[in-house]
């Protein structure tokens, strides 16, 4: 659309962009247009794979993306645009009620039935997949649309919560989840903690995000630190502020 | 700018946009004001601010002390450094003043002939300014967290009370006595707040993380209760079905035009609401901390574009654009925890908007360039570019 007179809002720029090519700090250019897939094979390739032994699918958390890009609500938009296509799912992952776990569809379907060769119930978890990826955007189900929809049985259901596909909710409804996951959230939660503790120690409690990168990590940060750092940053428990010396990370009082 | 000081000249713009583009230029260089004080006389904590609208030139403030305290903001002094008197105070030695804190206090909208206080001794007043006498006394049987009185009634002069008691009561100014109870909330109601587009429409937030629109016309229930999942019952757990927030609801503002809503709540969230449908608009601010057990103030600001809402955020105050969620701003300057805060949109030569602090001062802000005079009268913008009379 050609506007002939300039929005106010463009006039007085709302955000305060700073001159010259070289912007001391910022990680990524918010000029162009936000690449959310783009950003989310980045993140899935931190997640180790090995760690796993190859079960899991590579998990990236949603609030890892508010890190990366500064506009939050186009990155939820572009996220449910993606979730709506069949190409992305969300789970809760339950320790945090905000906190929601993406997984490509693909890659999850893979490893599930994968993990599910062998064994008697792989049928049936096989027929849920096939529901589940075409598309949808639920994160629960309850037991009426189980029943109803998806024409599943009382017996086929307690199959795939053993298989680990669905957990437990509360009476009558479950989770969509992902098998295998509970040695990730340890690992996940321990991490974090664990990262958050340098940070708090470190002298005025801040850290050169270049620094922590090069710190050498304790055994209970099992994760890739850039992964860890994603995950605070996002998650608000520490600010990151531009310097002339690169991100630097501070603890967020509370 | 100066291209919209031209269009507006030649006739190519409405005299609207030129004052929009004013407002959201002096708005987006919000600064501590160095020359402007306020008058100290608060001993203890402000709680509450509101600043008339007929004139915009005076300003009441409530303390925890009980104390309501009226401020005159024009300056006829001829200096730029100057401080803001207080006109007169409604102190602990006067008969009538509050017990105990005062949570909430708002001019009468229509004149400054009255204003109406709550305060947690279970007493909402409504005080003659000329005497400072109360003039009617409401008495409850819990601590009163908010009242709030329709900026644009005219068919009725209701006030909405929200108190410890899960009841909303409504007190008619003409006749003196309770008229209505809204009941649905469970739990304390810990701010209310009139539409300013239909005068019979009260949005009400309560510490059972729930908010809830009326229409007081209405014999039966509230219209509907915000549901911050809008009806998706799989993305939460099954405790959390209709509620707004995750935690208290303890702050509500209507964005000028009435058509949005924003709610703070405890879980350090800020949703941005359509106020018909009572939908989510998703809007994501990101972590907006929140502590507070009482009512949250803050607003939005009117006649700017983009709109930004000012939330007070610990010991500064954090702007935001309403529709995008971006932050564009933290505005740093007082010692303490920041408790409410209220905008002006034209006052003198800058938009001022006034800062309360948990302790005792009163910070004013205003945009940087005073050099280009106040839009006042915008059918002759032309004279905008006069530099400023000596006595001014």
């Amino acid at each position: 659309m050609n506007r002939k007179r300039a929005l106010i809002s463009d006039t007085f720029k709302v955000k305060k962009r700073r001159n010259g090519t070289q912007k001391f700090g910022a990680v990524n250019d918010g000029d162009g247009p936000t690449d959310v897939r783009s950003s989310l094979e980045y993140l899935m390739t931190l997640f180790p794979r090995k760690l796993f032994d190859d079960r899991l699918p590579p998990i990236v958390m949603k609030h890892q993306l508010y890190s990366v890009h500064d506009d939050k609500t186009l990155v939820d938009k572009e996220l449910n645009k993606l979730r709506e296509r069949g190409e992305l799912l969300m789970f809760q992952l339950g320790f945090d009620s905000d906190a929601f776990g993406l997984v490509f569809a693909s890659d999850y379907k893979t490893k599930v039935l994968a993990g599910e060769d062998g064994r008697p119930t792989r049928a049936t978890v096989e027929r849920f997949l096939e529901k589940l990826l075409c598309p949808c955007t639920e994160l629960s189900f309850s037991k009426d649309k189980m029943l109803r929809e998806f024409l599943f049985t009382d017996s086929e259901i307690t199959h795939l919560v053993k298989s680990g596909v669905l957990t437990v909710r509360d009476a009558g409804s479950w989770w969509l989840s992902i098998p295998n996951s509970g040695k990730f959230t340890k690992y996940f939660l321990q991490g974090r903690k664990a990262v958050l503790g340098m940070v708090k120690k470190s002298k005025y409690s801040e850290v050169l995000k270049a620094e922590l990168e090069e710190r050498r990590t304790t055994s209970h940060v099992k994760f890739h630190m850039k992964y860890h750092i994603h995950d605070i940053v996002g998650a608000e428990l520490v600010e990151s502020i531009p310097t002339t010396s690169g991100a630097l990370l501070r603890c967020v009082e509370s | 700018m100066l291209g919209f000081l031209t269009a507006r000249q030649a006739g190519l713009d409405d005299p609207l946009r030129l004052r929009r583009a004013e407002s959201t230029r002096r708005v987006l260089s919000l600064t501590l004001n160095p020359d402007r004080e306020v008058d100290r006389i608060h001993g203890n904590a402000i709680n509450t601010i509101d600043i008339e609208v007929i004139e915009g030139r005076y300003m009441l403030s409530g303390g925890a002390d009980g104390v309501i305290v009226i401020y005159d903001l024009e300056n006829y002094s001829g200096k730029t450094q100057y401080t803001c008197k207080a006109v007169c105070t409604v102190g602990r030695s006067n008969r009538y003043v509050h017990k105990f804190s005062v949570e909430t206090v708002q001019w009468y909208p229509h004149d400054t002939g009255m204003f109406v206080s709550s305060s947690f001794d279970k007493t909402m007043k409504v005080w003659d300014t000329e005497t400072l006498k109360p003039a009617e006394v409401f008495e409850f049987e819990d601590n009163v967290y908010s009242h709030h009185l329709s900026p644009i009634a005219r068919k009725h002069s209701l006030i909405a009370v929200g108190t410890k008691d899960p009841k909303i009561q409504l007190c008619d100014l003409k006749s003196g006595s309770r008229i209505q109870v809204l009941q649905g909330h469970r739990a304390e109601v810990l701010s209310v707040r009139w539409s300013p587009r239909h005068e019979h429409i009260l949005a009400t937030a309560s510490a059972d993380s729930k908010v809830k629109v009326w229409d007081v016309r209405r014999a039966s229930g509230c219209l509907f209760t915000l549901d911050q999942h809008n009806g998706d019952k799989t993305k939460a757990a099954s405790e959390a079905v209709n509620t707004a927030h995750n935690g208290r609801v303890n702050g509500l503002c209507f964005t000028a035009d009435g058509l949005h809503l924003l709610t703070t709540g405890t879980d350090d969230r800020m949703r941005l609401w359509n106020s018909a449908t009572g939908e989510n608009t998703l809007v994501n601010y990101g972590k907006v901390s929140n502590g507070s057990r009482k009512r949250l103030q803050f607003t939005v600001s009117r006649g700017c574009s983009p709109e930004l809402v000012f939330v007070p955020c610990e010991s500064s105050v954090a702007v935001y654009a309403v529709h995008t969620g971006a932050l564009v701003t933290m505005l740093r300057g007082h010692y303490n925890n920041v408790d409410c805060c209220e905008f002006h949109p034209d006052y003198q030569n800058s938009g001022h908007f006034f800062l309360r602090p948990f302790t005792f001062y009163l910070f004013n802000w205003c945009g940087v360039v005073t050099a280009v005079r106040a839009i006042r009268n915008v059918q002759s913008p032309w004279q905008a570019n006069e530099p400023l009379p000596p006595d001014r």
